[in-house]
């Protein structure tokens, strides 16, 4: 099955993303607008993966966490960091780790 | 442990059908701890692959994204959004679900990021090269965060699995196969003691009929 590419972003990471082929953007402006459009994103049935910033992400805070618990299998959302390189201080993959072995583990590069 | 207790009859036949429960709770609780042993081997195994995947991506993204900036710095920022809304947008992704160990977990795959500069789709007498540069990189960009999306997509399943699988232990461990014991004992305990009962009153009896003889 093939599936389309969606991007919520900042204008330049939607031009960017807009020139490799992705199928749907839009421009983060207001969080309820954004809000709105990801949970049409989420429902329609032919995107298989959206990518969304950082700093959108923590902008929409809650909600988003509570969208992305009650998704379906697709589409997969990949969180991205935008041009400014902005990664939350707070790993959400760590958070993963530490609920699910129940101990913090560092993973290094190999050979580090 | 006493509220367990009062529930059970101190026969015989139920410290049979009890013992039979703890062996079966036993078993059942070595192969769920089994189960999560194996679910954290895979789970570590695609962390660190994700390690990897994400460094490439990240590093990719923002080579991607400074091609971007040169370019509008050279075209113009509104020349390349236009490019950008006349550009081809169609990339296709494949999806396609497997297994791991009982997970369904997607397996994403693009057949073709990387376009060449007539495949895109702007058009190509107003814009400059930088633009096709920029173009190239983030397609290489998308490419591999596609594939980081399966990685974290199939870590996030097995965390989930991993945590109810904990859950089951546990509460295998520490409250039911403590309690089926618990239970245990008291009929065992009330067994012993109804048989000292018994016979310290057969040798009473036998006491007063010597005594009447």
């Amino acid at each position: 099955m093939s599936f389309k590419v969606a991007v919520i972003g900042d204008v330049d990471t939607t031009t960017g993303f807009a020139l490799a082929g992705a199928s749907y953007v839009h421009v983060h402006t207001k969080k309820e607008e954004t809000l709105a459009k990801l949970s049409e994103l989420l429902a329609t049935g032919d995107i298989g993966l959206v990518l969304i910033t950082h700093r959108i992400v923590e902008e929409l805070g809650i909600e988003f966490r509570w969208m992305l618990r009650m998704k379906r299998l697709l589409p997969v959302v990949l969180r991205i960091p935008d041009k400014t390189g902005y990664m939350p201080a707070v790993d959400e993959l760590y958070e993963l780790i530490k609920r699910a072995v129940g101990a913090e583990i560092v993973i290094r590069a190999e050979g580090g | 442990m006493a509220a367990a207790a009062a529930v059970v009859t101190p026969t015989r036949m139920e410290l049979l059908k009890l013992k039979q429960r703890v062996s079966l709770a036993q078993r059942g609780h070595d192969l769920l701890r089994e189960k999560m042993d194996a679910l954290i081997i895979e789970f570590f195994e695609i962390l660190r692959k994700i390690g990897e995947a994400r460094a490439s991506a990240l590093k990719q993204l923002s080579l991607a994204h400074r091609a971007l900036s040169i370019c509008s710095a050279i075209m113009g920022t509104i020349e390349t959004r236009q490019a950008s809304k006349e550009a081809r947008r169609e990339l296709e992704v494949e999806v396609s679900t497997h297994h791991v160990m009982g997970i369904v977990v997607p397996t994403l795959e693009v057949e073709k990021v990387e376009r060449s500069v007539l495949d895109r789709g702007y058009s190509l007498h107003t814009t400059s090269s930088v633009l096709d540069d920029a173009s190239s990189e983030f397609e290489k960009a998308l490419g591999l965060l596609v594939k980081l999306a399966e990685l974290e997509e199939s870590a996030r399943a097995i965390a989930r699995e991993l945590e109810k699988t904990k859950r089951r232990v546990n509460a295998l461990e520490y409250i039911l196969i403590p309690r089926l014991r618990a239970a245990l004992k008291f009929i065992a305990m009330r067994l012993d003691e109804m048989e000292r009962e018994n016979f310290s009153r057969l040798k009473r009896i036998k006491a007063m009929l010597e005594a009447g003889a």
